[in-house]
Parts: structure tokens; C-alpha cells; sequence
């Protein structure tokens, strides 16, 4: 079997440009394999939306370009699709800021996910059950408006929303941003649900990196838009940096693989 | 004293009508701006490029009513597509500014090819309905109302009960009102922008068709139809850019209004106030109330 068949998604050293001038991603590699969940880590502004966004075609709609490297989804290059296209081959983004349709009920959010799928008004309903039984508690709010709903409400609609296109593969962006630590674990139960019983792939991106790499088979951490540490989720929470620097438990005055590096390299030379 | 009631009653009646006009082309504005964000100042053009071809399909080709009409709502739909595919698609990641600047152009455009194609003199239109009161109302409650009015009222409710059954109970339907909310997010779950921007401009074009034969039936199909339906500007002013409650009750308002202060102010000002009367209604909306009475409050962080 080749190399494409085992990952569902393969990014080779990309370089993200926004306006053309503003360079987001420096050298971003990264693999899902299919039917994994696959934890991209870092702060704010270290790249981890845009890299997302590269996978699902929604940059140029930011004024963002890939302007180096290859991304692959199932096989293929994904160079000249649009993201609607995207969600007909089966890769669905769910934004940063679960981005709700605030003046649509939670029900005709989550049926507006069929949107790009030809069903008929059972099959909805039948697809619409199956989603149900993996978010309860939107079913018990199917009729509000999904702007008076809570935060981890919107979250759960919006990944439901997403489920309902019958994607291969997620990509979720901070899906627990703002959520009180019992919502965060519900929400990574779900996406843990959702991944085995329906095999969806999932591309995860988290500043929360503890809960993230305990619901994740591998992670990636990512820096000014660079990958500076990869392995398996078990690996990257028992490393030692990892710990300092992305788990808040840290002897040194040290914030980022940045420093680590530049100390290492003063030691180096010393010696 | 019953006689001036009367008469009031009647005044209000016949501005309330004219004014679901009003209402069903500033719903024409409220789809576009819903749904891009952009206000369509070719919305008057697109009045007058649409009723000038259903003149000309049925006074110059002697095409029968019923067909020159679908051919005109249907022309209406190319224009819309043409829009999308040349104007809107290209500017798809442009400023809101610019494609506000480029509906002007596309107003001047529409202008020119409607003249080029049909002549510039003004045409009569005849929908078969007189501007005269109604017998049955005029014996049996004392007014005066034009049976033009009641068709114009009729047509107006009946077009914005079917596309409120259009948005609320369509698959794109649904669609329209996710990207109204949510462009981005729309686009995120694979709702192809491009069929949206087609339906809310083709369903702009046929409103304005159904206005603009409403309006030329009574004063002519003529280059002035243009600017009459940027009295769409003030209704929604008032009711609000991105509200479809908002644009119907405005236009209702705006109708109502400048019918009342036409027949009781209007003698002190020489008459001849219901031109200018909405804009200066306008001015004390966007001076106290700038969301309009039911637009979102725009909060913006500095």
C-alpha cells in the first residue's frame, strides 16, 4: 500500500503568505493518518489557524496563499479546490468562535450542514437522530434560537453542524476556547466519540495542551509558524520541555522552544 | 367632522398601500445587503431596465402579457447570474466599499443598455387596472381608494408572504439565511456562495420588475422610476439595513407618512413635499436612532 493510502492528509513544508507580504507559516510539515486524531499545539498567533485554513481552502477568502509546499487530502492535492468543494470530498473546518448562525434554531443549523449533501426531508431526519444521540443536549434545545444558547452549547452546534456534511475528516479549531474545564471534557468526549464510532479523522487545534494530548494519538507543537516538536501524544506529555513550556510546569524563566534553543546553543559553545 | 375622519382615513389607506411598494423594493435592498453586506444602488436601475423590457416585449414584439412577463422575470434572473459571474465573483475578496462603488457602476450600466435597447421616450403602461376609486368601497365605507392602490397592496403582500415561505421552509432558503448570518461559517459547512448571491439577485430583479410595473402603470415607464425606488433609502433608514420585518414596516411608514404631511402640510410648502419629505424623516432616524427601528445595533469596539 502507498504512503497516501495510510495518511489522510499530508502537509509538505508550506509557507503561508497573507496580502502577499505577511509571511503566517515559515515551514509547517504535518501527516494525519486515517482515523486518528492528530493535536496541533501552540499560542496565540503561532499558526495553528492558518494552517487549518490552508487545509480547508478558507485562506483566500483572508487574502492568504500557500506559497510553498504541497498539501495533500486522500490522496490528491487540494491546490485548485474551494472550500465547498472541499466539503464535498469530505474535509469540514469548524471555525474558531463555533461562528453559529445566531438567528437559525439549533435544529436548522445543524440541517444547514447538509447543505452541500442531496437528501431527501427523511433522510435529514434520519441523519438528524444519529446526530442527536451524540449531542443530548442540543436535542433538548432543538427549537431555540441558537444565539441564546450557551458557549458550549454553540461549540456543540457547531460541530454538529459539521457532521451533518458526513465528513472523512475534521479540522477543529480551539473547540474548547472559553469553556468552563467539565464542558471542555464533554466536548473532548464527544470528538472522541465521534472519532471512533464514526472513524472521522480529526485535525485538532488546542491551546489547551494537557487535554489535548490526552485525547490524541499524536501532536505536532508549532511556533511562529514552524513545527518545533512532534511524536506520539504519550511521548509529548512525558517530555520535559513539553512540560516547562506548554504545561505550565516549568523551574526556568524559559517561554518557548525559542529560548530553549538559543540557550542549548550558548551551552554548546561554551563547552 | 365625520367627513374629515373620513378623508384622514382615506389619506392613510392610499399611503399605506403605496407604501407596501416602497416595502417590496426595499426588501430587494435588505436581501442584497443580508446577504453581501452591500447596499445596491442599482436597484433603481434594475427597476427601470426591467419594466422598460416588459414594455418593450409587449408593445414592440406584441407579446402577451402573461409571456412578457416571464421573459422579463427571466431576464431579470440573467441579470442576476451576469452580476454574480462579472461583478460580484471577481470582487468576492474585496473591500465592502468596493463593491458598493461597483453596484453604482453597474447601475449606470443597466441604465444605458435598457435606453440603448428601448429608446428613451417614456412608454404608457396599461395593466388593465384604472387609477380610479374602487365602486364597492366608495358605496359601502365611504372612501375614496384607487383600485390601482389595492392591486399594488395585494401584489406587494402577496410577493412578501411567498418569499418569506421561500426563506423560512427552502433548502436554499435556508441556505440565504445562514450566509445573512455567517458568510464565513456558511462557506466553512460548503454553502456555495455563488448560488446564494444568484437567488437574492434574481429575486431582487423580480421585485423590481413587479414595482417598477406598478409604479410606470400609474406615472409612466420612465427614467425618473430610478430614482423613486431609492425612496428605498430612507425606509430602510428606518426600519433597519438587515431587517425584512424592518424594510416591510418602513415602507408602510414612509408611504403612510409622506401621503399624511403631502395633504396637510404640504399646501404651507407649495406643495409637491412627498419628494423630499421621507429623506428629511430619514435625517431625524439617523440622527436618534441610527439602527433604524429594527436593525441590529452595530457595537464596535475602538
Amino acid at each position: 500500500m502507498s504512503d497516501n493510502s495510510v495518511n489522510i492528509l499530508d502537509i509538505k513544508n508550506i509557507e503561508v503568505m497573507y496580502d502577499n507580504v505577511i509571511l503566517a507559516l515559515h515551514d509547517v510539515s504535518l501527516k494525519v493518518p486515517k482515523g486518528k486524531v492528530v493535536a496541533l499545539l501552540g499560542a496565540n498567533g503561532a499558526g495553528k489557524s492558518t494552517t487549518l485554513k490552508a487545509v480547508s481552502t478558507m485562506l483566500a477568502s483572508e487574502r492568504g496563499k500557500v506559497t510553498k509546499g504541497s498539501i495533500d487530502y486522500d490522496g490528491n492535492s487540494i491546490e485548485k479546490q474551494n472550500p465547498s468543494q472541499m466539503v464535498g470530498l469530505g474535509m469540514v473546518q469548524v471555525l474558531e468562535g463555533r461562528r453559529c448562525f445566531g438567528h437559525l434554531t439549533v435544529e436548522e443549523n445543524i440541517i444547514s450542514g447538509a447543505y452541500s449533501r442531496k437528501l431527501s426531508k427523511g433522510d435529514i431526519a434520519q441523519e438528524l437522530e444519529k446526530i442527536y444521540t451524540y449531542f443530548l443536549r442540543l436535542k433538548e434545545r432543538r427549537k431555540s434560537q441558537a444565539a441564546f444558547t450557551s458557549g458550549g452549547e454553540q461549540q456543540m452546534i457547531a460541530v454538529a453542524r459539521a457532521m451533518m456534511a458526513k465528513p472523512k475528516m475534521l479540522l477543529l479549531d480551539e473547540p474548547t476556547m472559553g469553556l468552563a474545564p467539565q464542558l471542555v471534557a464533554e466536548i473532548f468526549n464527544i470528538v472522541k466519540e465521534l472519532n471512533q464510532k464514526e472513524g472521522v479523522s480529526i485535525l485538532l487545534a488546542e491551546q489547551n495542551t494537557n487535554i489535548a494530548l490526552k485525547n490524541s494519538d499524536y501532536g505536532y507543537i508549532i511556533e511562529t509558524g514552524k513545527v518545533m516538536l512532534e511524536g506520539t501524544a504519550q511521548s509529548l506529555l512525558n517530555n520535559d520541555k513539553v512540560k516547562e513550556l506548554y504545561l505550565g510546569i516549568s523551574k526556568k524563566g524559559r517561554k518557548n522552544f525559542r529560548d530553549v534553543l538559543k540557550e542549548e546553543n550558548l551551552n554548546k559553545k561554551s563547552n | 367632522m365625520a367627513n374629515e375622519l373620513l378623508f384622514f382615513m382615506e389619506v392613510l389607506v392610499g399611503g399605506l398601500l403605496a407604501g407596501t411598494m416602497y416595502s417590496l423594493v426595499a426588501l430587494g435592498f435588505v436581501l442584497i445587503f443580508k446577504a453581501s453586506a452591500t447596499f445596491n444602488f442599482s436597484q433603481g436601475a434594475m427597476v427601470f431596465f426591467s419594466v422598460l423590457a416588459f414594455c418593450g416585449f409587449m408593445q414592440d414584439f406584441n407579446i402577451p402579457f402573461v409571456l412578457a412577463f416571464i421573459l422579463a422575470a427571466f431576464l431579470m434572473v440573467v441579470v442576476g447570474l451576469c452580476t454574480e459571474r462579472l461583478v460580484l465573483r471577481p470582487l468576492m475578496n474585496a473591500s465592502e466599499d468596493t463593491v458598493l462603488m461597483a453596484t453604482i457602476g453597474l447601475g449606470y450600466v443597466l441604465e444605458g443598455l435598457a435606453q440603448a435597447a428601448w429608446g428613451v421616450e417614456v412608454r404608457r403602461l396599461d395593466l388593465g387596472i384604472g387609477d380610479f376609486p374602487v365602486p364597492w368601497i366608495a358605496d359601502n365605507l365611504k372612501l375614496f381608494i384607487s383600485a390601482l392602490d389595492i392591486t399594488a397592496g395585494l401584489v406587494a403582500a402577496i410577493m412578501i408572504i411567498g418569499l418569506f415561505l421561500l426563506f423560512k421552509y427552502t433548502k436554499i432558503g435556508l441556505g440565504l439565511r445562514a450566509v445573512a448570518d455567517d458568510a464565513g461559517a456558511a462557506s466553512s459547512i460548503g454553502i456555495p456562495l455563488k448560488h446564494i448571491m444568484l437567488l437574492v439577485w434574481s429575486a431582487a430583479g423580480i421585485v423590481a420588475l413587479v414595482a417598477g410595473m406598478m409604479w410606470g402603470a400609474r406615472a409612466g415607464v420612465q427614467f425618473a422610476l430610478v430614482d423613486l425606488a431609492l425612496k428605498a433609502l430612507p425606509v430602510l433608514i428606518i426600519g433597519g439595513f438587515s431587517s425584512i420585518p424592518g424594510a416591510i414596516i418602513g415602507g408602510l411608514i414612509i408611504g403612510a407618512v409622506e401621503k399624511i404631511l403631502e395633504v396637510y402640510i404640504g399646501p404651507f410648502f407649495g406643495g409637491a413635499i412627498e419628494g423630499w419629505a421621507p429623506y428629511v424623516l430619514a435625517i431625524f432616524f439617523l440622527l436618534y436612532r441610527p439602527e433604524g427601528l429594527f436593525g441590529e445595533k452595530i457595537i464596535r469596539r475602538v
